[in-house]
C-alpha cells in the first residue's frame, strides 16, 4: 500500500473517531462530557486490536478496548448489526467503573464483523455508595457500589434493551442526566458505525483489510526506529503514593523497572515487584496498568510515532495477577484506576527514560484530583433539583520536558491536557456555586532549564445551599520529582476557609460538606523541573518575573538570575552568582 | 458598477463590473504604512485605462467592497496596539488558561501560547456579578480609576474589559466603559457584552481583546478610506467582507474590527468553488491563493464552502479564540515577496518573512536586498523583466541575482540556476505540507480534487504543487490573479443578525420570541435597504439555536416560518430539531424538553444573476514568441510564451509559459494545456507523474 494511501486511510479512520468525539461532546449532558471532554473514541479491527482513536485521553485507549472487544465478542458470538454493548468492568478490560463503554460492533452487509466501534466517557455518578465516582477508601467493590456491566447487550435491532434501561435509571444518581449521557455515547458510537459502514462501500472493505496489518507494520517500524534513537539501560525507579486511607502512614512506594534496549528496538516495562491487591479503591485495572506505562513511553519518544496496535509490539508491559498496579481480582475495587497509581507509574517511566540520557523522558507531573477537579454534590435551592458532577476548574500539574516547559493546562500525565477547563460562568449557572479566585500559584513550580506548570490557586463554594466535595488530592505529601537536576514541585493544599474567615487545612483525600459562606481553597498540584534551574536562559527567567510566575527573590535564590526592579536582566550580577554556583 | 477591491501584503487587486457586464482588472502595490493610497493607486490605474478621472469612476459605483488582510497582517506580526485587560477580580488568568485543551499528546516539544494580553497588563477589577444577574460586590469606582490613571504610563494604547456575567447584567461593564472615556478619553476601548454577548467568559474575553486590540489601527483606517473615498466621489454603499464571508457597513467595522480579521481570504473560496464547478464539474476544490505574503488554502467540499465554529489565531488549543465563526481558511507565510534564507543549521529556508511591496523582493529595484521567490522566478525564466503587471513595473535582473547568490547560493555551494531552483522547491513543500493539513489529515484524497490556483504568483509553482500533492487538474480562473476580489463579487452579499432569548419548548415564550423575531426581521430589512439590494432577490431566513435541556452546545434549527402563531409551530420546531439532532448525531431524545437559546435573522442576496463575464485585458501583449527558462528539475530549456488571451480550447504541451499582465504560468515539458471553458488556463497534469508517494503518516 502506497504512502499516500496509508496517510489518507489512517487521517479516515482517525476522522471518523473525530465524528465521533464531537457528537459525545455536542450531546452530552453532564459538564464532565459537555465541557471537560473527558471522554474518548476509538476503532479497533475486526480481531481486536486497536486502529485508531481521536486525540483521546492516554489513560482510556491505549490499553483495555482490545480486552473489552475480545470479552465482547466471548459473551456474545452472535454479534448482529443493530447490538449495543455496555462495559465498565475493571476486571473485563474497562479502565474504571465509572468510565462507562460502548461498544458497536461493524457489520457489514454480508453480516460479517469489520471492525468494533467504542465511546468511553466518565459518568457523573456510577451509583456508588457515596455521591462520587473516586472511592479512594472503598473495601472492596461491594463498598463501592457501583454497578458492573462485564460487555452487556444494552441495544439489539438498534432498539434499547428496556430492563437494562431502567435498573439503571433506579441506581444512578440524577437519572435524567446519565440517560441523556447515555444517548451521547450511543450517539457516537451509531455516528461511528455509519460512517465506517459508508467507508467500506466507498473503498471496499478489501482495501481496509489490507490497510489494516500495513497500518500496523508502519507503525512498528516508526517505534522501532524510535527506540534505536534512545539511550539503552536498565533504570529501576520507586515512586510513592500519598498516606491516603487505608494505605500505610507513610505512603506507598511502588518499583518500576524500565528496560530499553536500542538494539533490539524494545522497551519492557515490569510491574511485578509490588505489593499485592489493598483493600481500597486505587487498585489498578489492567487496562490502566498498561496504559499507565505505555503513556510513559510515549511521552519520552518521537511524538509522531502513531500509537496502535503495530506500534504497542515494541513495548512490554509485563504485570501480576492480584497485584495493586497489575491485573485486578474481584472484588478488590479499582475505583480510582484512572488516576493515582496510573499517574504515579507514567511519571516513575518517563523519569527512567531520562535517568538514561540527556535529552529523553520528562519530569514527573503532578498527580490528579484535588478539589478543584474534585466532585460536587447537594441540592440546587434554584430547582430543588439533585445534582452531582465532576467539575474541572483551573488544575495545571505538567512537568518539564527536555524541549518546553510543563505545559500549563495538562491537567494529569493521564489525561495529557485533553480535558477541557471549566468555563466559570457555565458552572455559576449549572450549579449553585461562586468561583471566587482561580490564578496560576507564583513560586510554586518544579525549577529547571525547563520548568514544571506552576500550580494553580482555585476557590470556591456554596451559594446559599450545602455542598459535598470529594476528592483525593496525592502531592499533598510526595510531590512531582524534577529530572535530571531540576527541581521538585511544591506540595498540593486543600484549606476550607469558614463563613468568619477562619482557615483550616483539610486532609489530602476525604470528603468535605461546605456551608453556605464556606469557601474550599485548593492548590494544585504542579510540575517537576527538567535540568538545573541555573541552566534557564536569563531572558526566560526574567519573562516568568516579568509575567508574575516566578518572584524576583526566586529568580536569584533557585534561577540564579538577578532581575532589577523594572525587570531588567543584571548580568554582570547574574554571571558571578551562576559561576559561584 | 460595482467595484471590489482586495489589499494583500504586497498587492491590491481591483476588480469592476460594470452593470453592462464588462470586467476588468486592475493592480497595485500595496502600500502597508498608508494602505489607502495602495487602493488609490488602483483606483487610478484603473481610471487612467478607462480614460476617465477617478471621481468619474467612483461616481458611478453603487456598491464599493472591501477586503484587507491588514488586521491579521497586524495580529501575526504583533504590531497590534499594546492592550491592557480588565478582569473580574480573581480571575487574572482567563486568557492565559483558556478553556484548557491541548493537540498532539505526546508532543510534549511545543511550548504553551502565551496570553493574548500578558499578564502585566491585566488588571483585576473590585466587582461581581452573579448567575442571575445580582450584584454580589458592587464596583469599586475607587480601585478602578486607580487602575486607569496607571494605563497611560504603562503606554497603554487599548483596553478591553470583560467582566463576569456582563451578558447578564452589564451595569459594571457599562460604567468602567464610561470611567474610561472619561479619565482616557482618547482611548479606544470594548466593552465583552457589547461585542459578543455570549456565555462562557474566556471566549468573551478573548474577542474583546483581539478586537480591542486592532481598534487603533483598524478603526482609523476603515474611517479615513471611507471619508476619503466619499471625498474622491463616492456616492454609492461602502462594505466590508468579513471573516464570515458576509459583508458589513464600513462604520460597523470600525466599531468593531474583529469581525475584519478573516476578511482579506474569506471570498476565495466561493470564487474556487465556482470555477470548479463551472470548468471541470468538480465539487472537490484545494483553492490556493498565493499572493506576495501569504498563501491561502481551502478545500470546498461536495461544492460546501468550509465553515468553522471555532476560529482560532493559530492552531488550535495552541493560539487564541476569536469567538466568532468564520469561513475556514489556513494561512501560511508562503508567496512570491517570501524571503530565502539559510538557517545557522545550514538549511535552506522560504519565509515566512515576506520583503512584502515596499521594499519588495531585490529584483523591485527599490532597494530590497533579500532573496525573494520572485527573484527566484526572474532568474530562472518564469518571469518576464519587461512584462510584470503586464509591462507597468520593470523587474532588474542583476539585483536579483546579487541577492540570491550572496544569501542562497553561496551559503549552500549552488550555482545561481540550482540555488533559484532550490528556492522554489522549499516554497512548493511549504505549501504542499499546508494544503496536506487540510485534505490527507482531514481524510480527503487530494488527489481527487481540483487544484484552483489563484493569486498572482500561483503560476511559479502550481504545476510542482499539483505533481507533488498527486491532483490531475489544474484550473486558474481568469480573474485567478485576483481570485478574493472576484468572490466577493460571486458572493451572496448579506449579513446575519442575532439575538439571545432563552425558551424552553413546554412554556414557550411566544411574545417574547415573536418580538425578537420581529427585531431581527427589521434590522435584517434596513441592511437591504442600505444597501439597495434588489427586493427580489433578497431573502430573510429565520433560525433557531436549540438543544436539549441540560445540553450545552446548540444546533441550528431553520424555522418554518418567520413568527410563532400557535402551539403547532412550536411542535413544528420541536419535530425539526429532533430529526436534525437525529440526523448529526444519531440519536433522538423524544422526552426530553428543547431548549431554543438564540433566534437569528439572515438576510442574503444574490446580486449576480449571471456568471462573471470574461475580463478585458487592460493592456497590450508583450509579444515574445519563446524564452529560455529552466524549470526546477529539468535544466533550461527553450518555452512557448504564450498569451492567456490567446489560449484556445485545443490542448497544448509545455515547456511553455503562458503569461498575463498579472500572472505567469510555468508550465513544464510535456504537461498538457489549454483554455478553460470560462476562460481561464486548465492545466492536466496527469496522475503518473505524481511524486506524492511516500509521504509520512500523521500520528493521531
Amino acid at each position: 500500500m502506497d504512502g499516500v494511501r496509508l496517510a489518507v486511510l489512517s487521517s479516515r479512520f482517525q476522522g471518523i473517531c473525530q465524528r465521533m468525539a464531537n457528537t459525545l461532546m455536542r450531546t452530552g449532558r453532564s459538564g464532565v462530557l459537555n465541557t471537560a471532554h473527558d471522554f474518548s473514541c476509538c476503532i479497533l479491527s475486526a480481531d481486536d486490536e486497536f486502529v485508531a482513536a481521536d486525540e483521546s485521553l492516554p489513560v482510556h485507549v491505549l490499553s483495555g478496548p482490545d480486552i473489552m472487544a475480545r470479552c465482547m465478542k466471548e459473551y456474545h458470538p452472535a454479534l448482529r448489526r443493530g447490538d449495543a454493548f455496555l462495559n465498565n468492568s475493571p476486571y473485563h478490560g474497562c479502565s474504571h467503573p465509572a468510565d462507562h463503554t460502548i461498544l458497536v460492533p461493524v457489520i457489514d452487509d454480508a453480516g460479517r464483523h469489520r471492525f468494533t466501534v467504542l465511546a468511553k466517557a466518565h459518568q457523573a455518578d456510577i451509583g456508588n455508595s457515596k455521591p462520587t465516582t473516586y472511592m479512594a477508601a472503598a473495601e472492596d467493590v461491594y463498598e463501592e457500589g457501583a454497578l458492573i456491566f462485564p460487555g452487556t447487550r444494552v441495544q439489539e435491532d438498534y432498539t434499547d434493551i428496556a430492563d437494562i434501561i431502567r435498573m439503571c435509571e433506579l441506581r444512578f444518581r440524577v437519572p435524567a442526566q446519565w440517560r441523556g449521557d447515555y444517548l451521547a455515547m450511543l450517539g457516537a458510537a451509531r455516528i461511528g458505525e455509519r460512517e465506517l459502514l459508508a467507508f467500506g462501500d466507498e473503498v471496499g472493505w478489501d482495501t481496509l483489510d489490507a490497510f489494516v496489518p500495513a497500518w500496523f507494520d508502519y507503525s512498528e517500524q516508526r517505534m522501532a526506529a524510535a527506540i534505536r534513537e534512545m539511550p539503552g539501560g536498565r533504570v529501576e525507579m520507586t515512586i510513592t503514593h500519598d498516606p491516603f486511607p487505608k494505605l500505610p502512614a507513610e505512603g506507598l512506594p511502588i518499583n518500576v523497572v524500565v528496560e530499553v534496549d536500542p538494539e533490539q528496538a524494545l522497551i519492557e516495562i515490569d510491574l511485578r515487584d509490588n505489593p499485592d491487591n489493598l483493600k481500597c479503591g486505587l487498585n489498578l485495572t489492567e487496562a490502566t496498568s498498561q496504559s499507565g506505562a505505555m503513556t510513559g513511553v510515549f511521552n519520552s519518544i518521537d511524538h509522531t510515532v502513531p500509537p496502535n496496535a503495530g506500534s504497542f509490539r515494541r513495548v512490554r508491559v509485563h504485570l501480576r495477577e492480584g497485584c495493586i498496579v497489575g491485573i485486578p481480582k474481584h472484588p478488590y475495587s479499582c475505583s480510582m484506576g484512572t488516576s493515582n497509581f496510573c499517574d504515579r507509574i507514567s511519571n516513575a517511566v518517563a523519569h527512567a527514560i531520562a535517568d538514561l540520557g540527556e535529552g529523553f523522558g520528562m519530569a514527573e507531573c503532578g498527580p490528579l484530583l484535588p478539589p478543584a477537579t474534585g466532585v460536587i454534590s447537594g441540592r440546587d435551592p434554584r430547582t430543588g433539583e439533585d445534582y452531582v458532577n465532576e467539575i474541572f476548574l483551573a488544575h495545571t500539574a505538567a512537568g518539564a520536558s527536555p524541549d518546553a516547559d510543563g505545559w500549563l493546562t495538562l491537567t494529569s500525565v493521564g489525561s495529557a491536557g485533553l480535558c477541557l477547563l471549566d468555563s466559570v460562568e457555565l458552572d455559576e449557572l449549572r450549579f449553585p456555586m461562586r468561583v471566587y479566585r482561580q490564578e496560576i500559584a507564583v513560586d510554586t513550580e518544579g525549577a529547571g532549564r525547563r520548568r514544571g506548570a506552576p500550580g494553580a490557586h482555585v476557590e470556591f463554594g456554596p451559594v446559599d445551599c450545602e455542598m459535598m466535595v470529594a476528592y483525593a488530592s496525592d502531592g499533598t505529601m510526595f510531590p512531582a520529582k524534577g529530572a535530571r537536576g531540576g527541581g521538585d514541585a511544591s506540595r498540593a493544599r486543600q484549606i476550607r476557609r469558614g463563613a468568619n474567615g477562619n482557615e483550616e487545612e483539610l486532609d489530602a483525600c476525604t470528603e468535605v460538606r461546605l456551608g453556605p459562606g464556606e469557601v474550599m481553597i485548593s492548590i494544585t498540584q504542579p510540575g517537576g523541573g527538567y535540568g538545573p534551574p541555573a541552566e534557564r536562559e536569563p531572558e526566560r527567567v526574567a519573562h516568568d518575573v516579568a509575567e508574575g510566575w516566578v518572584s524576583a527573590a526566586r529568580a536569584r535564590e533557585v534561577y540564579k538570575v538577578v532581575v532589577d526592579e523594572r525587570g531588567r536582566i543584571d548580568h554582570e550580577a547574574t554571571a558571578a552568582l551562576r559561576g559561584a554556583a | 458598477m460595482r467595484i471590489s477591491v482586495d489589499t494583500g501584503g504586497t498587492f491590491t487587486d481591483l476588480v469592476l463590473e460594470e452593470n453592462t457586464g464588462r470586467l476588468q482588472v486592475f493592480k497595485a502595490p500595496t502600500t502597508p504604512e498608508a494602505p489607502a493610497s495602495g487602493i488609490f493607486a488602483a483606483l487610478e490605474t484603473a481610471a487612467r485605462h478607462r480614460g476617465e478621472r477617478v471621481a468619474d469612476l467612483l461616481g458611478q459605483c453603487e456598491l464599493f467592497i472591501h477586503a484587507t488582510t491588514l488586521a491579521i497582517n497586524a495580529v501575526l506580526t504583533g504590531s497590534t496596539a499594546r492592550t491592557a485587560y480588565l478582569a473580574t477580580e480573581g480571575h487574572p488568568d482567563t486568557l492565559l488558561f483558556r478553556e484548557g485543551g491541548r493537540i498532539e499528546i505526546f508532543n510534549f516539544t511545543v511550548e504553551y501560547p502565551e496570553p493574548y494580553v500578558p499578564r502585566a497588563l491585566t488588571f483585576q477589577v473590585p466587582e461581581r456579578i452573579g448567575a442571575d444577574g445580582a450584584i454580589v460586590a458592587p464596583l469599586d469606582e475607587a480601585a478602578t480609576v486607580e487602575i486607569i490613571s496607571k494605563l497611560g504610563a504603562l503606554g497603554v494604547e487599548a483596553v478591553a474589559v470583560c467582566l463576569l456575567w456582563s451578558t447578564v447584567n452589564p451595569v459594571h461593564e457599562l460604567r468602567v466603559g464610561e470611567l474610561l472615556a472619561r479619565h482616557l478619553p482618547d482611548l479606544p476601548f470594548t466593552l465583552s457584552h457589547r461585542l459578543n454577548p455570549t456565555l462562557r467568559e474566556y471566549r468573551r474575553a478573548s474577542s474583546a481583546c483581539i478586537d480591542a486590540s486592532l481598534k487603533p489601527v483598524m478603526s482609523r483606517y476603515v474611517r479615513s478610506l471611507e471619508e476619503r473615498l466619499r471625498a474622491a466621489g463616492l456616492d454609492g454603499h461602502f462594505v466590508m467582507v468579513t471573516s464570515q464571508g458576509g459583508v458589513k457597513d464600513g462604520e460597523t467595522v470600525a466599531a468593531a474590527p474583529i469581525h475584519a480579521i478573516n476578511s482579506g481570504p474569506a471570498m476565495a473560496p466561493v470564487a474556487g468553488r465556482h470555477f470548479a464547478r463551472a470548468d471541470l464539474g468538480s465539487g472537490d476544490a484545494i483553492v490556493a491563493d498565493t499572493g506576495g505574503t501569504s498563501f491561502d488554502v481551502s478545500l470546498v467540499r461536495q461544492a460546501r464552502i468550509p465553515w468553522t465554529r471555532e476560529t482560532w489565531l493559530g492552531e488550535p488549543f495552541r493560539g487564541h479564540m476569536t469567538g466568532f465563526p468564520s469561513i475556514d481558511v489556513k494561512s501560511i507565510g508562503a508567496g512570491g515577496g517570501s524571503v530565502a534564507w539559510v538557517d545557522p543549521g545550514g538549511m535552506l529556508r522560504v519565509g515566512p518573512q515576506s520583503a512584502g511591496a515596499a521594499p519588495g523582493p531585490a529584483c523591485y529595484g527599490r532597494g530590497g536586498r533579500r532573496a525573494t521567490v520572485t527573484d527566484a522566478a526572474l532568474v530562472l525564466g518564469i518571469l518576464d523583466p519587461d512584462y510584470f503587471l503586464g509591462g507597468r513595473m520593470r523587474l532588474e535582473r542583476a539585483p536579483a541575482e546579487c541577492a540570491l547568490e550572496e544569501h542562497v547560493c553561496t551559503p549552500l555551494g549552488l550555482d545561481l540556476p540550482a540555488g533559484a531552483c532550490a528556492v522554489l522547491k522549499v516554497m512548493t513543500e511549504n505549501m504542499v505540507q499546508a494544503i496536506q493539513g487540510i485534505t490527507i489529515h482531514q481524510g480527503v484524497d487530494p488527489r481527487s480534487a481540483v487544484l484552483v490556483a489563484g493569486g498572482g504568483a500561483a503560476g511559479l509553482n502550481a504545476v510542482a504543487m499539483a505533481r507533488r500533492l498527486g491532483c490531475s487538474d489544474i484550473l486558474i480562473p481568469q480573474v485567478g490573479a485576483v481570485l478574493s476580489a472576484a468572490g466577493a463579487l460571486m458572493a451572496e452579499l448579506g449579513d446575519d443578525f442575532a439575538a439571545t432569548h432563552p425558551t424552553g419548548s413546554e412554556s414557550f415564550d411566544f411574545d417574547g420570541v415573536n418580538s425578537v423575531l420581529e427585531t431581527l426581521e427589521k434590522r435584517a430589512a434596513q441592511m437591504a435597504e442600505d444597501l439597495a439590494l434588489p427586493p427580489s432577490d433578497t431573502q430573510i431566513t429565520f433560525s433557531a439555536e436549540a438543544r436539549y435541556a441540560h445540553q450545552v452546545w446548540e444546533i441550528e434549527i431553520e424555522l418554518r416560518a418567520p413568527r410563532f402563531e400557535t402551539r403547532a409551530d412550536v411542535d413544528a420546531l420541536v419535530e425539526d430539531f429532533h430529526a436534525e439532532h437525529e440526523q448529526v448525531f444519531a440519536v433522538r431524545d423524544p422526552s426530553s424538553e428543547v431548549e431554543v437559546i438564540h433566534w437569528h435573522a439572515r438576510v442574503r442576496s444574490r446580486i449576480r444573476q449571471r456568471d462573471l463575464p470574461p475580463v478585458q485585458d487592460p493592456v497590450t501583449p508583450a509579444g515574445h514568441a519563446a524564452r529560455r527558462v529552466v524549470f526546477p528539475g529539468h535544466g533550461p530549456v527553450e518555452a512557448a510564451v504564450v498569451e492567456f488571451a490567446s489560449l484556445t480550447g485545443t490542448p497544448s504541451v509545455g515547456p511553455a509559459v503562458v503569461e498575463s499582465p498579472f500572472t505567469s504560468v510555468a508550465i513544464e515539458p510535456g504537461v498538457e494545456f489549454q483554455r478553460a471553458g470560462s476562460g481561464g488556463l486548465q492545466v492536466r497534469v496527469g496522475q503518473m507523474q505524481s511524486e506524492a508517494a511516500g509521504l509520512a503518516a500523521k500520528s493521531w
